[in-house]
């Protein structure tokens, strides 16, 4: 695709900040989200995911940087970005009195539906969100948390936006629910973009495309999870189920690799065979070699051998340290 | 424009699915219909020099401080409690568009609960037409004046309910804040009834003043004229700006919680 032809990006963001009195809650952030993209934010409690979604949702106004959404310069016409998004606000308030239908037909009577398009978007964001007709009879006060979480999303939906931002939308959720938002997400992926902050690591995982680590208002880390496990660990992590004993197995090992580490001292017993934790510095292929010439041995018998790949988890906790360590708990810098 | 009549039938709606404002409306009006029998049984023996149906839109003003808050406590207050406010703050309308659709709301409800009580007279005026007569039920200048003056001094009294809303997420507080803040006003105009200087002694800077400004303090003063269907512009005017001055306010307190 040549760049005269390359579609804007959804929300193009540079050098954000915001301050909040004496607290920097943003120091200039930059990144771009394309039309489509699930992207993932992550961060420490105050990291500034959750003002970072206010300025791109246009409730609160940025100090200084540039901010653009769905073509829309915040700077300029705040407002006007409300007609384009749809926004999941953290802890999904709703009023407890009204029934999930009368909510949604008054969302989106706001939001500009009238006639049969609002009949028929309504009709859309309840088969989206799996809110089947007896649930949308009820009051909203009276549904379990998942249910008015879906309720949340539904209305995000409404409008048919090009965007939707989500304020940790799977909080408190259990797996069943939080499979149905991944679900909806995934119906959506590709027509619609999901900027989405979340603390449910695993979550982020296996439905972002992309992801953007927050810390002390600064953005620490960004790319696909590939790009991540690449960047932060550099290190292969491989395991091994075998009924040897360790000094056999480590004496093998290191006449392969010298740099190659068992991670703990004392193995997992699991049902008469021991699981070892290495690590290397050589990469997945010299990890590979080691299993061939274990197997090729006679006094060691291996039942199992696994390239271990850094979680998002560890990912998050290497990206957010080093932060982490240069600011006390107010935010400030340490000298 | 269309965003402002959503907003107002969504607090509309509100009002008439909340238990609380179903139960202060029938005591309010319950009271008021007892207080008004009394008035009109007792009325040949009272020195009460205005029109009879004054008496009902007295009764409605001075119940104010009593209905007013269980109409407006919830309008602001409930929506920060819940967090609701945040999500109508995402939906593409503006402060002040939010906080006249929801002074609407509540200013339809307060006509409303009037529209109710003034069913009184006319339901005397339909079953003894003769008696009805008599007492002034079917004077069409009474009724102009008398609910003309209703209706500005409930537009005031709801904006104030709205602010005291805007300024707590306390559904009690917000409720307090307007009775005080009804009553102090109410008080200042039974204080200050009946000291207005004659106009006669008044040199041009005041008369223009007292134009401006005189009702603010001088309510009940204007009510006479106006029970009698003598409209005073500037008793209007002057009330239409405390109503907007309460609504300003209210709209820089929403303002302030967005950012």
């Amino acid at each position: 695709m040549s760049v005269e032809n390359k579609p804007l990006p959804i929300i193009e963001v540079v050098n954000l900040k915001k301050r909040f009195g004496r607290i920097q809650a943003l120091k200039g952030i930059s990144f771009s989200i394309g039309k489509g993209e699930i992207v993932g934010f992550l961060g420490p409690n105050g990291a500034g995911k959750s003002t970072t979604l206010r300025i791109l949702s246009g409730l609160i106004p940025a100090d200084s940087g540039e901010a653009k959404v769905c073509g829309v310069d915040l700077a300029q016409e705040e407002g006007l970005v409300r007609n384009h998004i749809g926004y999941l606000p953290e802890n999904n308030p709703l009023p407890e009195d009204l029934r999930v239908i009368e909510y949604l037909r008054f969302r989106a009577l706001l939001k500009g539906l009238e006639g049969s398009r609002l009949k028929e978007r309504i009709k859309v964001v309840l088969d989206i969100c799996d809110l089947e007709r007896k649930i949308s009879e009820r009051k909203i006060g009276n549904l379990s948390k998942g249910y008015r979480q879906r309720v949340g999303i539904a209305d995000s939906l409404l409008a048919e936006p090009r965007l939707v931002i989500l304020d940790e939308p799977t909080i408190g959720l259990d797996p069943h629910q939080s499979a149905v938002t991944r679900k909806m997400m995934e119906r959506l992926r590709g027509e619609v973009s999901f900027l989405l902050s979340s603390h449910i690591l695993s979550e982020v995982e296996a439905c972002c495309d992309r992801m953007i680590i927050l810390s002390h208002g600064q953005i620490v880390a960004e790319g696909t999870l590939h790009d991540l496990q690449k960047r932060f660990v550099n290190k292969t992590t491989f395991q091994i189920v075998a009924s040897s004993n360790k000094i056999d197995i480590q004496k093998k090992i290191r006449l392969i690799d010298q740099t190659c580490e068992l991670l703990q001292d004392d193995p997992v017993e699991v049902s008469g065979k021991r699981r070892y934790n290495f690590s290397t510095d050589k990469g997945e292929h010299i990890a590979e070699k080691i299993v061939r010439t274990l197997l090729e041995e006679n006094d060691i018998r291996i039942s199992e051998f696994q390239i271990r790949r850094p979680d998002l988890e560890t990912i998050f906790l290497r990206a957010t340290k080093k932060n982490w360590e240069e600011h006390d708990f107010l935010n400030r810098t340490k000298i | 424009m269309k965003s402002y009549y959503i907003i107002l039938r969504y607090e509309l709606f509100s009002l008439f699915i909340s238990p609380s404002t179903y139960v202060a409306a029938f005591y309010f009006l319950s009271l008021l219909a007892l207080g008004f029998r009394f008035f009109i049984e007792t009325f040949s023996n009272t020195d009460w020099l205005l029109p009879p149906l004054s008496s009902l839109i007295v009764g409605l003003l001075f119940g104010a401080p009593a209905l007013i808050p269980f109409i407006t406590m919830r309008c602001f207050a409930e929506e920060r409690r819940l967090g609701t406010l945040e999500t109508l703050f995402s939906a593409p309308v503006s402060n002040w568009i939010l906080v006249i659709g929801k002074w609407s709301g509540c200013f339809v409800f307060f006509i409303i609960i009037s529209a109710l009580a003034l069913c009184f007279p006319l339901l005397l005026l339909l079953m003894f037409p003769e008696q009805g007569g008599n007492l002034g039920f079917n004077e069409i200048e009474n009724w102009t004046g008398s609910t003309l003056y209703l209706l500005i001094f409930g537009g005031t009294f709801t904006a104030i309910g709205v602010f005291s809303s805007s300024i707590t997420k306390n559904q009690m507080v917000a409720g307090m804040l307007t009775f005080t803040l009804l009553t102090a006003y109410l008080s200042i105009m039974v204080f200050s009834f009946g000291n207005q200087t004659s106009d006669a002694y008044f040199t041009n800077y005041q008369k223009l003043t007292d134009g401006l400004f005189g009702t603010y303090i001088n309510g009940l003063d204007k009510f006479g004229q106006f029970s009698v269907g003598l409209i005073d512009l500037s008793t209007i005017l002057n009330q239409a700006a405390l109503t907007i001055f309460f609504l300003i306010l209210s709209t820089i307190q929403i303002e302030r919680l967005n950012n």
